[in-house]
């Protein structure tokens, strides 16, 4: 197997997995199979993942390291990587692995509930980011895999979803970790930066230059918060026991085993290049102590099961990432073997949390109490995991203790650090007590709960990873175990690292100290109801609860100030939008202070009858958009606007600018029909109410004002702006020369402006009418969708009546001499449409300016003989899929030209090819093609348009 | 003549913005309309102002001034996408006439709820 395929495997094998969950969504698919047996054919692939990341176990524990990488964005030194080296394999072995005990249960579970399906997908979706977080091989792989696992927990966590309580804890475990992530993308790209690579390879080597930084503070407290954050550390904690609120296969996967460890995985992982200076050694040391203790102590108050194991956990965490911050060997041997017994003892005590709440309907431990004699399978269970995690003989835990205790002992380190240690694992003790003792011996606390024992298909998924606890430390089995777990603390610490499995070393310190812890704890245990109501008496001062909800109050507060400055009217905004945008041109520009030496005012030289015309032109436009300005009734307005528009045109003509005129022409006409069915459209109250406040009302006087100088203001900016580029740039841009020269060549068009529009810049061109169709089909969706709220009548593509009131669109009847030319007219605009096409590579228009006059015929129609006849009339002119014809062959068209050019949108003159005879100037070519394409597009965007705008309201069909 | 318009220009635009800064809907709606304009022909004095002949490839070598087509592609560009635009504003305004009862900007002032 080559290492692509092993690297990729595992994780492509995981969205296979994903895939065949989803598909469980489809209703019979779903119905065919109960959700216990779906979960049994989805546990087979993290099943398959586990096996073939345990394949090249043998060769890492050699010390190879497996690579993949692609590169992504190489000009930007972005790449994708995976890295496999023992280390990573630690986890990705533990995240498998648990992932099929998990799948199995939640399986269980939810049996029943044959919509689980969402929950195995958003489990199979967690454990291929995990995977992925700790295979992989660069910053940007981490990162992108960091944040999938934020997402996907969060979506784990609110499961329930109409639960508030859920949503709130998913929401602060998604702020609280996702915002770690932030600060771990900027950590990151420190680190990158300094070290000239985004790749762990790189990375790891170059710990010299990463610890002599200047940055390195910078880097190592970002990357070190959002490690924290993942990780629960204190006083990030709160978002763990709030996610406690998640399904217990969620809990039991994602809070024992494999999230939370992602801190742990990464700190580790930079221990090379970040750690051994004393910032890393305080930091980790003082985080990891507080968070040991903070977890410890709220742990023994929780009433809750799962509350109970969250803060164990958080403990758990806490001795984990103190580890990491002690530089030697011990701590690193302490550190792999606390993270497999965490990893196996946590996720069965979770899972028999699941089966006690599931069984007897509470996890409260003050109601719960003598369940060994309904259950005595999850007693067993329970009572070798919390043995584990008490750290009592002959368990893994025990193992994991002594190490750790070993680990503290060592002469660098200060006392206080075995202190805490002693007293961390007395509480964990006296907790798994409360867990073990207090809920399955003694008598039942509350006679209203009842309990029976869970199948037997529940039961293994957590029987399996307690026997294990119990088995690895018994039967030390082969070599490669304990070479394994010391392949992996020397891949974390960076240098050799022993580890053996076995149980006793002999009397020495740290049995001594544990058999302290032990006493210790069992005192702790045995006073534990006082000690707990003593707890509850100091309060909640202790959780930093208040903290959090502070940052969110603070933060409502802010955006209150923010609401207050904005009060909701876009037109105020706008005039400070536009007084900022002249003051920074001011403020940057400076005062304009070339002279006005070579312009004469008014300059009318009148050099020839053109420059008459220019001046015409010119007035035109003024005056007409003065009087949009003057006119009081709205329609007159429009027509003044229209007649704007026209003007345009004219300059346009006089540029000279052909084919621009003749868009402007048709596009300004098109304006004009919408513009007035829209006004149409409009209840006349209202219009007659918004058109008379124009100037009469008093108050409004200094608001006139204000937009007046305003406007005048821009206007200045633009005039001065304008002048500077008439008066004071090259004539040509630099690319025209090469459009000019090579137009005719490489287009076979004489109209370069043509040419540049459907060749040289022909992506832009695609983009254009894509947006002029979305734009029609935004018209179309955003009129349906009133039309349903607001209790408007359907719109759209429905069924027409053959009868034809043969009334026009203002609900009179036309007059014949309207009709006549309006059925003549669509004809020939079709025909025009298709001669503009044909020749518009060396004349004046092209597909848009066909599509728009086809859409004016039509438009016209809409106006003599109203909606419905000409719907009725004109079946063909089904916009949506003129415009997905239009838009596909755009594209279909592109793509087969790179066949015969290499150049998506290429030129290829297909007539000439197959030597077809055509009259002279026109090519079947796929320009020619690429017209058509604009021009359908368009035609079912103006449609949409006109349909959507010129469709009756409920008054003119009431009258029809 | 440099000089008239640029002073044009800048007139359309302050009219515009002017329009745009109505209470009425469709005043707003001319303004934008005017706004395009405007920015058009801003755009096309950014080419080789008062060329003689258009850019056509039949005309090169002859000796003559030629409009600068490049500008001319973009405000073709310019001038569907913007029509594109004024015809969804369009439908916006009308949903938020229908929504509010009302053809004043002013009105609609409980956006942000």
């Amino acid at each position: 197997m080559t290492q692509t395929t092993l690297l990729l495997a595992p994780l492509i094998t995981l969205l296979l997995g994903t895939a065949v969950g989803f598909a469980f969504s489809h209703p019979t698919l779903n119905a065919r199979l109960p959700i216990t047996r779906q979960a049994w054919l989805l546990a087979l692939f993290p099943l398959i993942a586990f096996i073939i990341l345990l394949l090249p176990v043998p060769a890492l524990n050699e010390g190879q390291i497996f690579l993949w990488r692609i590169e992504w964005l190489p000009s930007f030194g972005l790449q994708l990587g995976l890295y496999y080296d023992s280390w990573s394999a630690l986890f990705a072995l533990i995240i498998t692995f648990i992932g099929v005990l998990i799948v199995i249960y939640a399986g269980q579970y939810f049996n029943g509930q044959q919509d689980a399906w969402r929950f195995q997908v958003y489990t199979l979706l967690f454990m291929t980011s995990m995977l992925g977080l700790v295979m992989a091989g660069d910053v940007l792989t981490l990162f992108i895999f960091w944040e999938g696992t934020s997402i996907t927990s969060y979506l784990l966590i609110a499961y329930k979803y109409k639960d508030p309580e859920a949503r709130a804890g998913a929401f602060r475990s998604l702020f609280i970790t996702g915002g770690g992530g932030i600060a771990l993308l900027a950590g990151l790209l420190f680190v990158s930066y300094v070290s000239g690579s985004t790749q762990w390879t790189e990375i790891l080597s170059s710990g010299d230059q990463l610890r002599s930084s200047e940055f390195y503070n910078v880097m190592l407290a970002l990357v070190a918060f959002g490690a924290f954050a993942k990780s629960a550390q204190f006083p990030a904690h709160i978002w763990l026991p709030g996610a406690m609120s998640a399904p217990t296969p969620a809990s039991a996967y994602l809070h024992s085993a494999t999230m939370v460890k992602a801190g742990i995985y990464l700190m580790a992982r930079l221990n090379p290049a970040l750690g051994f200076t004393s910032q890393w050694f305080f930091l980790l040391t003082v985080v990891g102590m507080a968070t040991m203790l903070c977890g410890a102590y709220l742990g023994l108050k929780q009433k809750d099961l799962k509350g109970l194991l969250a803060y164990s956990t958080i403990a758990q965490l806490g001795i984990l990432m103190m580890l990491i911050g002690q530089e030697d060997e011990e701590s690193y041997k302490a550190l792999v073997i606390g993270i497999v017994a965490h990893a196996l003892y946590k996720s069965a005590l979770f899972m028999v949390a699941g089966i006690i709440d599931h069984e007897t309907g509470t996890r409260d431990i003050t109601r719960l109490g003598g369940l060994r004699r309904a259950m005595p399978v999850s007693f067993a269970i329970a009572l070798l995991a919390g043995l584990s995690m008490a750290g009592l003989p002959p368990m893994f835990g025990f193992l994991a203790k002594e190490t750790l205790l070993a680990a503290t002992l060592h002469p660098n380190l200060q006392p206080v650090l075995a202190a805490v240690s002693v007293f961390t694992g007395a509480l964990m003790l006296a907790q798994a007590g409360l867990f073990v003792i207090d809920t399955f011996l003694g008598q039942p606390r509350d006679p209203t709960v009842h309990a029976h024992e869970a199948p037997q298909t529940m039961l293994l998924s957590p029987a399996i990873p307690a026997a294990l606890s119990l088995i690895i430390v018994l039967l030390p089995g082969p070599k490669e175990e304990s070479a394994f777990l010391a392949a992996a603390a020397a891949a974390a610490f960076g240098s050799k690292v022993k580890v053996s499995l076995a149980l006793f070393h002999g009397l020495n310190a740290p049995l001594l100290l544990s058999i302290i812890a032990i006493t210790l704890g069992s005192v702790i245990w045995y006073f534990r109801w006082p000690l707990r109501a003593w707890q509850d008496r100091l309060g909640a001062t202790l959780t930093f609860n208040r903290l959090y909800t502070g940052v969110l109050a603070a933060m409502d507060k802010g955006g209150f100030v923010a609401t207050r400055l904005q009060q909701g009217k876009l037109r105020t905004y706008l005039v400070i939008m536009i007084l900022a945008a002249v003051s920074l041109v001011f403020f940057f520009m400076g005062w304009p202070t070339y002279s006005l030496a070579g312009l004469t005012w008014p300059g009318l030289d009148f050099p020839g009858e053109m420059a008459l015309l220019r001046f015409f032109s010119l007035l035109v436009v003024t005056g007409s958009a003065l009087a949009t300005l003057v006119l009081n009734r709205d329609f007159y307005a429009i027509l003044a606007m229209s007649a704007m528009g026209l003007g345009t045109a004219v300059w346009f003509v006089l540029e000279p600018a052909p084919d621009v005129a003749l868009v402007q022409i048709v596009v300004d006409i098109l304006s004009l029909v919408i513009l007035v069915l829209t006004l149409a459209k409009l209840p006349r109250a209202q219009r007659l109410k918004a058109q008379r406040m124009r100037w009469a009302e008093r108050p409004s006087r200094p608001l006139l004002l204000r937009d007046a100088i305003a406007s005048i203001a821009i206007g200045c900016v633009v005039a001065l702006i304008t002048l500077t580029a008439l008066t004071s740039r090259p004539r040509l841009s630099q690319v025209t020369p090469y459009y000019i020269a090579n137009a005719k060549e490489e287009t076979g068009a004489a109209d370069i402006v043509g040419a540049i529009i459907v060749d040289f810049r022909a992506m832009d061109t695609l983009i254009e009418i894509t947006v002029f169709s979305l734009a029609g089909l935004g018209v179309f969706t955003l009129l349906n969708y009133a039309a349903r709220t607001h209790g408007d009548h359907a719109q759209g593509e429905k069924k027409v009546r053959r009868t034809f009131s043969t009334l026009g669109i203002g609900g009179r009847r036309a007059s014949p001499f309207l009709r006549a030319p309006a059925y003549a007219l669509l004809p020939v605009a079709l025909v025009l449409g298709i001669v503009q096409m044909m020749f518009g590579h060396d004349q004046p228009g092209d597909g848009f300016t066909a599509g728009v006059v086809i859409g004016l015929a039509v438009a016209l129609w809409y106006v003599v003989f109203g909606y419905t006849e000409t719907r009725a009339r004109l079946p063909w002119l089904r916009a949506s899929a003129l415009i997905a014809v239009g838009v596909l062959l755009a594209i279909v068209n592109g793509i087969i030209v790179t066949l015969f050019t290499d150049h998506f949108l290429g030129n290829v003159d297909y007539g000439e090819l197959v030597g077809l005879p055509l009259p002279g100037g026109f090519h079947i070519s796929s320009s020619f093609l690429f017209e058509i394409a604009i021009c359908l597009a368009v035609l079912g965007s103006a449609t949409h348009m006109l349909n959507a705008l010129g469709h009756p309201g409920e008054e003119e069909e009431g009258t029809a | 003549m440099e000089l008239l318009t640029a002073l044009t220009i800048g007139t359309l635009f302050a009219i515009g913005v002017f329009q745009l800064l109505r209470r009425n809907v469709i005043r707003s709606a001319i303004g934008l309309v005017i706004l395009a304009n405007a920015v058009n022909l801003f755009l096309l004095t950014t080419g080789a102002y008062l060329g003689e002949d258009p850019a056509y490839a039949t005309y090169t070598g002859v000796g003559q001034r030629i409009a600068d087509p490049l500008p001319q592609a973009l405000i073709l560009t310019a001038i569907v996408i913007s029509m594109g635009g004024t015809a969804f504003v369009l439908a916006m305004l009308y949903i938020i006439s229908a929504r509010y009862q009302t053809a004043n900007m002013d009105d609609v002032d409980n956006l942000k709820n």
